[in-house]
């Protein structure tokens, strides 16, 4: 018998079918992987299994009943809890009061319940828990001074607190340094162990491999595949999830070794967020001649602001950015882009395109040059031709060349702003999470393209928190902590184990007298 | 495939637009009915009066040519997401000051005299809008705020002038001496508009090449749909915004002037009408969604039904202020649906009740 059995589930919205009749069960006590790329349709269907969305046919059963969820309160009380991707926590109170909130422990008189808390049962129910998990808590911290991997456990231990037997986890590595992420994998296994069921989503193959017992792999909203981990294989599910074989990492080979002219400086960056805090404490880095240099990180370390700043959106408080010995400190964006700096931005639909504009507007976007735009009046002739031109090249598939960006995939999208920024022929390119939520073919095309042009002699700034990505591409990689770049390593020799002690902020014995 | 969601898309967009006006139409209906009249009948008149005959026609055009104006000059601004309320305040006092000069100066021939009135306009319309347009771009203060403001003080400021040193003498209420006929628009013919319309119809297709044909009409775009995307790939956002505040008041002025030299002729305190050109044009570009065939559309259906009131009390014994009942409640419908469409509760309310329906 099942524990979850999942029957024809279908879910639309409006005309797009985002699952369409899913089938899938989940044993007891198994680790269940649900892999696919972005837009696959995992999160629709973990919504569904947790009251979030109602679906428009097919049944959920739950040991052989079937079961309607209205909320997340429904499916809480039929024993499933999710953690997402993005906690909800209070930063201000305590790990004990986070867990609790919602479900406080009230004081008793007698049988009357009083509307007091009391506090010192609740540190020990708290204290308890912590303890039976094995996890590395203290229930008095505040959440403001926990790590992410930290303030995840929380929300784990909330979903436990309330005695939930099937644990649904969204994309739970994504903001985790490798360390933490073994940390996770080995207290799945043991919860799993102790009688909980575990469905982990995930696009990271290798993770899957680690943990699950059973894998489904999800492509365009249809269950293309379900086995046991003993009887795949990573390269196997990679191909299923795009079904075609994908060569996972491009050859980083073909360029010459960089020279040691200094292309792009910066120098000592300081700089304050929107709310006033220093986010960043004097980055400096030199970027040379045909070179990718990476920058490695947690999310969430500083990365964001530096490319902001780097991009001409944000004004650095103190410090010097420099371009062939040309200062553009604080520069604006089309004063960037005249000394031939091409943008990848991080987030593609609010800095690089607009979705509710056509495609040949969004191909000429930042460079207005003389042959689509003379004395402020456009030929529009002339940006359809230039952006027809880049769909060949740059094999970007549309189905309406005069609709807009709207109805193209994520990698088509990124391809449009790469068209863009290649073809204004730059000597720098800064590129931040190229690949994100771009499917796998297309990160395969990303990928070449940036090497293709580091060969031609250009540099690159690769700001990603793929950190296998990093790794294959750059020609050197610095890595970020708490707003500096702590260490600068060379990615052919340096072990995936060291970087990841880097990103956690600790300088490892072998790296420590190169320093 | 997505040519009939593109079509679709228009569909949609159209029904948005008409189905304001049908309900307030139907209340309307039934208000008329109260009174004990037919609606049919009234609104019959109201369309065939305005719309239907040479005379209505033309007397529409010229009611809808300074309206042609103060909606495409909210609109240029309103889609770079500019919230400009000051169209108003900067039309009255470039067709207070076009009044002053069209009476003091005279001697000049026809053309002349119309052009400095004009340019008088336009210059004043241009100097009060610099006020909101500088806060904006070096203090960034909120425009809103400060253009709906200044639209007040600057009524008590022609208050003040039109009731003091610049009072007709001659006149038995609050009003400036009338323009000479060498500033004056005529009507045309025996029609009852007069060529200013031209003018207004001159500048709705320059604004439109602007929009469709040019780097700042791009601008514009991209500024309203996408304010980021606008910023990071270079287009100067805050010269924008001091390029389209110059460029709405100078169609302020020109609107100003036109509705002086062309059918008021003498500034009294109801110059602008209730609730004011500039409001009237706001409702018509929110009407028009913007688009330059909406704002055609929702001008002359606007105009008309403007112009059809001043008959059916001539006919009927519906009072004028039906008009202002329908006028009211399209503007109330508008606002529910800006209101949806930015917070999206009617989809909320359908999911509740799919919901409940589930349960």
């Amino acid at each position: 018998m099942s524990l979850i059995r999942v029957v024809d589930l279908t879910k639309k919205f409006g005309e797009f079918t985002a699952n369409d009749h899913i089938n899938l069960t989940v044993e007891k006590q198994e680790i269940k992987g649900i892999v696919g790329e972005n837009g696959a349709g995992k999160s629709t269907l973990m919504n569904m299994l947790y009251g979030m969305l109602q679906p428009t046919s097919g049944k959920i059963c739950i040991n052989d009943e079937e079961v309607k969820f209205n909320s997340p309160q429904d499916a809480m009380a039929h024993g499933i809890g999710m953690v997402h991707q993005h906690f909800k926590q209070v930063p201000s109170l305590t790990v004990y009061e986070n867990i609790l909130l919602g479900a406080e422990v009230t004081k008793k008189c007698g049988s009357i319940k009083t509307p007091f808390i009391d506090t010192k049962e609740e540190i020990a129910r708290i204290r308890a828990l912590i303890e039976t998990y094995h996890f590395q808590l203290d229930p008095m911290e505040t959440v403001a001074n926990l790590s992410v991997g930290q303030c995840q456990q929380v929300e784990i231990l909330k979903m436990l607190y309330r005695n939930v037997d099937i644990l649904i986890l969204d994309e739970p590595t994504a903001v985790l340094t490798p360390q933490e992420v073994d940390w996770l994998m080995e207290n799945l296994k043991s919860l799993a162990k102790s009688g909980k069921t575990i469905i982990l989503i995930t696009h990271k193959l290798r993770e899957v491999m680690a943990v699950c017992d059973s894998i489904a792999v999800i492509r365009h909203g249809v269950v293309v595949g379900e086995t046991r981990k003993a009887d795949t294989s990573e390269k196997e599910l990679a191909q299923m999830m795009v079904g075609r074989d994908v060569v996972l990492t491009v050859s980083n080979e073909g360029g010459q070794a960089p020279s040691d002219d200094v292309i792009y400086r910066v120098d000592n960056v300081h700089a304050v967020n929107e709310a006033g805090a220093e986010v960043l404490h004097g980055v400096s880095f030199r970027v040379k001649k045909g070179e990718i240099y990476g920058i490695a990180g947690v999310e969430g370390n500083g990365q964001s602001e530096l490319v902001r700043i780097l991009t001409g959106m944000l004004l650095l408080k103190e410090g010097h950015v420099s371009i062939n010995g040309e200062d553009i400190t604080n520069s604006w964006p089309h004063e960037l882009r005249q000394k031939k700096i091409g943008i990848i931005p991080e987030d593609r639909y609010r800095d690089g395109l607009c979705r509710d504009m056509s495609l040949d507007d969004n191909a000429v976007a930042g460079y207005f040059t003389e042959d689509v735009c003379r004395r402020g009046i456009l030929n529009r002739k002339a940006m359809h031709k230039k952006f027809m031109g880049q769909v060949d090249k740059y094999d970007i598939r549309i189905s309406d060349e005069y609709g807009n960006v709207s109805q193209l995939s994520g990698g088509n999208a990124q391809k449009v702003i790469i068209a863009r920024e290649f073809e204004s022929c730059p000597t720098m390119l800064i590129a931040s999470q190229p690949t994100r939520g771009v499917d796998v073919g297309s990160i395969e095309y990303i990928h070449q393209s940036l090497i293709d042009f580091r060969n031609a002699g250009n540099s690159v700034l690769l700001v990603s928190s793929e950190l296998t990505e990093i790794m294959s591409l750059s020609d050197r990689v610095g890595v970020m902590y708490k707003g500096n770049i702590i260490f600068e390593v060379d990615p052919k020799t340096t072990s995936v184990a060291d970087i990841g002690l880097l990103m956690a902020g600790t300088v490892p014995e072998s790296l420590r007298d190169k320093a | 495939m997505n040519k009939t969601k593109h079509s679709s898309h228009i569909g949609v967009k159209t029904f948005n637009s008409v189905m304001p006006v049908l309900l307030a139409f139907v209340i309307g209906a039934v208000i008329i009915a109260v009174i004990g009249e037919n609606p049919l009948e009234t609104y019959r008149i109201m369309i065939t009066k305005s719309l239907f005959d040479i005379k209505g026609l033309t007397r529409t055009l010229q009611v809808a040519a300074p309206l042609f104006l103060t909606a495409i000059a909210t609109s240029l601004c309103f889609k770079a997401n500019i919230f400009n309320m000051g169209i108003e305040g900067q039309l009255v006092f470039g067709g207070f000051m076009a009044g002053i000069v069209g009476h003091y100066v005279t001697g000049l021939g026809s053309v002349p005299h119309k052009l400095l009135c004009f340019g008088v306009s336009i210059l004043c319309a241009v100097v009060f809008a610099l006020i909101p347009t500088l806060l904006r771009a070096y203090l960034r203060v909120d425009e809103m705020v400060v253009t709906l403001v200044l639209n007040y003080a600057m009524a008590r400021i022609l208050e003040y002038l039109s009731s003091g040193i610049f009072k007709d003498r001659g006149a038995g209420y609050v009003a400036t001496p009338p323009v000479q006929d060498s500033a004056k628009f005529f009507l045309m013919g025996t029609t009852k508009v007069s060529p200013f319309i031209f003018i207004a119809i001159l500048v709705f297709i320059l604004a439109a090449f602007i929009m469709i044909r040019t780097k700042l009409g791009y601008t514009i775009t991209a500024m309203g749909k996408n304010p980021s995307f606008a910023e990071a790939t270079g287009l100067q956002t805050r010269r924008t915004v001091v390029v389209l505040m110059m460029l709405s008041a100078v169609i302020a002025g020109i609107a100003g002037a036109g509705y002086m030299l062309s059918e008021k002729t003498f500034y009294t305190l109801d110059f602008s009408g209730s609730p004011g050109l500039g409001w009237d044009g706001m409702l018509i570009a929110l009407l028009g969604r913007h688009s330059p065939a909406g704002i055609v559309a929702a001008c002359l259906f606007y105009s008309a039904l403007k112009t059809g009131v001043e008959k059916i009390g001539l006919y009927t014994s519906v009072p004028n202020e039906i008009v202002s009942i329908i006028q009211g409640l399209i503007v109330l419908f508008l606002a529910v649906q800006f209101m949806d469409e930015r917070y999206g509760f009617m989809e909320k309310f359908r999911q509740k009740l799919a919901a409940g329906k589930e349960a």
